[in-house]
């Protein structure tokens, strides 16, 4: 596959020597990297690890199937112009996430420089070879989400019109090529070091957001919108729009189409792409090389910052409520701080929140009378009780991270029991990420219902708090932050997400029957759960975990 | 050599899988000596100094240390030694402070000691002003250093360290190695594997040389100096594990420490 690729270079080979290349470092610099690309893990992927060959095809072939999904849904468009139009939008807003989601591997990945640049290469082959990089990685992407897309092309407009089709992908990739340097300049420019990746870090979780709102959302529009016969009108803005250039550009030559407005739109397919990637090479590379090697270089010492030893009036009040022995308070305190730090725990929690706020507020968005009516109901038992979908990630998301190799201090240290450190590392991770959230949540109920919902709030929270407990101290004892995040996957996440969410409902059955059938439920729930509660946290945790099982799991 | 041993290996064996890597390993350790552990990569150097700290549980052998078993007293012993891993992995995103904290913590340290201690010891390395930055911005000498001053926190009376001074700059060598010798002078024991050999010539009072999992030289440098006549450590190390005929000098030691 990757001698493949780098053949179609060969007829370039002057185009290459010509932009101040050397063609055989060129495509030895390529081959590099698309190896590395071929073994890499993608964060998104939820294949075991053992199966990492061939991740290219493999990344190919799943989008392809998204691919199909998108042309079927496309081929019952009848204009031309609309069916291009979309095409073309799916590949960007494809081509943009994967861009967003595999940034730090694709890009930002600077591990081979430590190989190439001490090597007597120019600095212009280093830059081609990373553009021509990203462009493959792009172009493949493209190509495997559009190639059903290209076939009902050519079955419904006509060979010479999905040629042209054939043409403009590859246009769009070299606009979006130089738009994703524009992307990565801009975030440059606002951070650098460690503060980039935390920016990186939010960026990718409001992507994952944005994708579940967009796919929710748009499952609702389609039934409704009939986007069968849809035109899409062609205002002044639309010349703006990227992917009407390229779609007035097929529609333009293929149905010879010479009014002003195609002519525009020809001439914009054509020029834009050209002189996007002319500014790219020209200006932008040389920039982005420059910054990337900043980033390369690290944190500056005088740009390190003293982390604070203060302590948060939250903590106090948490750790006092919640842990009382020696070791569990040393967890606690550690966990603190390290789940406010580190990134793969929060890249991993942090979507669920924005999920669960789209869960909540979907209902609305395609009928907002109910929310007038809502108040009149008993449904804030649902929206308490699904708050638990937070901890449905939160005792997976704790695994992760890069931390496999710092267990040794574990057991340097005279622990009689692991039990301890673990009860404090849950119990902190949840006072830290899910009480305020809950606080929040139960405000905005009180609001809505009145305060007289806090006895049954209180109870939704022994319930969430006993799901906490329980799903931590049965899942592989490993101490935090040291699974990598494949190997962390395997449960199958979506699935437990809904699993929690059903069992969420059904408590809340319970609990809305118990309180119909009998006024005064709440006083013997709560020492039920209470009692539940104790029983984990005294009894269980020290059966589940122990070192016997511990030592099994991780890596001194 | 009159003392208590503070350590006593006998028979120690450790298979990993098939292979075996440590081969029936014994050793007596008297207290207030520092012994520098060598051997060539592979020998079962780091293998022997996790399991006395108690890292690696599954061994066959006897080890007692502080007369404890330490298969059934692994707790009490833990408490009177500290650890030095060969690797500097801590926990990046902490501070030193923090790391520290949460060791004196988990090892029920009084906290307001444990800060001064911790102060202390930073200084010592004059990294007082990192105390409070993050250890992934740190150099792999400044994550020794940081592990070096951890692993004294509970003043340990016996110290087990896996390669102590990789990483470390020639300033910070000397200092490590007078911290060593002081120590020492306190009655603490030190058992140390290292690549450096002409630090462990200098500093140790005893040098044990491990090879494929036996332990082929024993005593002092002097000692083995009369044996051997090689000019200093590194020729002897050479020549005793390279690959030309090693067995039967070996064989030839290990009968002259027996009488």
């Amino acid at each position: 596959m990757i001698r493949f690729i780098l053949s179609l270079f060969v007829p370039f080979r002057w185009f290459i020597e010509k932009m101040g290349a050397d063609y055989n470092q060129f495509i030895r610099i390529l081959q590099l990297k698309l190896t590395l690309d071929n073994r890499r893990v993608k964060s998104f992927s939820n294949k075991p690890q053992n199966d990492q060959k061939n991740a290219l095809i493999w990344q190919s072939l799943t989008q392809a199937l998204l691919g199909i999904f998108f042309g079927i849904f496309l081929s019952i468009i009848k204009t031309p112009f609309t069916f291009y139009y979309f095409s073309h939008l799916f590949i960007m807003i494809m081509m943009a996430m994967s861009i967003i989601s595999e940034f730090t591997n694709i890009l930002f990945d600077t591990s081979e420089n430590a190989i190439i640049q001490p090597l007597p290469v120019k600095g212009n082959t280093i830059s081609l070879a990373r553009n021509a990089h990203v462009f493959i990685y792009l172009t493949m992407i493209a190509f495997s989400l559009s190639i059903v897309s290209i076939i009902v092309a050519f079955v419904k407009f006509g060979t010479l019109s999905g040629l042209i089709f054939i043409f403009t992908i590859f246009m769009n990739v070299l606009f979006t090529l130089f738009f994703a340097n524009i992307l990565y300049l801009g975030i440059f420019r606002l951070a650098s070091g460690e503060k980039l990746k935390n920016l990186l870090m939010y960026f990718q979780v409001f992507i994952a957001i944005l994708f579940m709102a967009g796919y929710q959302i748009g499952i609702r529009l389609v039934d409704k919108s009939n986007i069968m016969n849809m035109e899409l009108p062609v205002h002044w803005y639309t010349f703006l729009v990227p992917p009407a250039f390229f779609s007035g550009f097929i529609e333009g030559l293929s149905g010879t189409n010479w009014d002003v407005t195609h002519l525009i739109f020809i001439a914009e397919a054509l020029v834009i792409p050209v002189v996007a990637i002319y500014i790219t090479g020209k200006y932008l590379t040389p920039v982005f090389n420059r910054k990337l090697a900043d980033l390369e270089q690290g944190d500056r010492a005088s740009k390190v910052k003293a982390e604070s030893t203060g302590k948060s009036i939250l903590y106090r009040v948490m750790s006092s409520v919640f842990v009382h022995e020696k070791d569990e308070k040393a967890a606690f305190s550690l966990m603190w701080k390290m789940t406010g730090r580190e990134r793969l725990f929060k890249q991993t929690l942090l979507p669920s929140y924005g999920y669960f706020v789209i869960m909540m507020l979907l209902p609305f968005l395609s009928n907002p009378g109910k929310l007038s009516k809502i108040s009149e109901s008993d449904n804030y038992l649902f929206i308490l009780y699904f708050s638990v979908f937070i901890v449905a990630t939160l005792p997976r998301a704790m695994l992760i991270g890069t931390n496999r190799n710092a267990a040794w201090i574990f057991k340097s240290i005279p622990l009689e029991t692991p039990a301890g450190f673990f009860k404090g590392s849950i119990k902190a991770a949840f006072s830290k990420f899910f009480i305020p959230f809950y606080i929040v949540v139960v405000i905005g109920v009180c609001i809505t219902w009145g305060i007289r919902i806090l006895p049954d709030a209180f109870i939704a929270f022994l319930v969430i708090y006993l799901f906490a407990l329980v799903t931590y101290y049965i899942q592989n004892p490993i101490f935090p932050f040291a699974s990598d995040k494949s190997a962390a996957q395997a449960g199958g996440d979506t699935i437990k997400s809904f699993l929690f969410l059903i069992a969420g409902a059904g408590f809340a059955f319970l609990h809305k029957f118990l309180i119909h059938w009998f006024p005064f439920a709440n006083l013997i729930l709560i020492p039920v759960y209470a009692g539940l509660i104790y029983y984990v946290n005294r009894v269980m945790v020290y059966q589940k975990i122990r070192w016997k099982v511990v030592d099994r799991v991780n890596v001194y | 050599m009159n003392n208590p041993a503070i350590v006593s290996i006998r028979n120690l064996t450790k298979n990993y899988g098939e292979k075996e890597v440590l081969k029936g390993i014994n050793l007596e350790i008297t207290p207030g000596q520092i012994i520098g552990y060598i051997g060539p990569n592979g020998a079962g150097k780091s293998t022997t100094v996790k399991i006395l700290c108690g890292l690696i549980s599954e061994f066959r052998g006897e080890i007692e240390i502080f007369g404890k078993d330490l298969r059934k007293q692994t707790l009490e012993i833990k408490k009177q030694v500290g650890y030095i891993p060969e690797n500097a992995v801590l926990y990046e995103s902490l501070t030193p402070m923090e790391f520290m904290e949460f060791i004196g913590e988990m090892r029920s340290l009084n906290p307001e000691q444990t800060r001064k201690k911790a102060e202390a010891l930073m200084s010592i390395f004059e990294m007082k002003p990192n105390i409070n930055q993050r250890i992934s911005t740190f150099s792999k000498g400044m994550r020794q250093k940081v592990l070096i001053c951890s692993s004294l926190l509970h003043n340990p009376d016996l110290i087990f360290m896996d390669e102590p001074l990789s990483g470390l700059d020639a300033n910070s060598v000397i200092m490590v190695k007078e911290m060593l010798t002081h120590l020492a002078r306190d009655g603490k024991t030190i058992f140390y594997s290292s690549h450096l050999m002409d630090v462990v010539e200098k500093i140790s009072d005893r040098i044990i040389l491990i090879d494929q999992g036996t332990v082929i030289a024993d005593g002092s440098f002097s000692d083995l100096n009369k044996l051997t006549n090689d000019a200093n450590l590194e020729k002897m190390f050479t020549r005793l594990t390279g690959n030309t005929n090693h067995e039967e000098k070996a064989e030839a030691f290990i009968n002259a420490f027996e009488k």
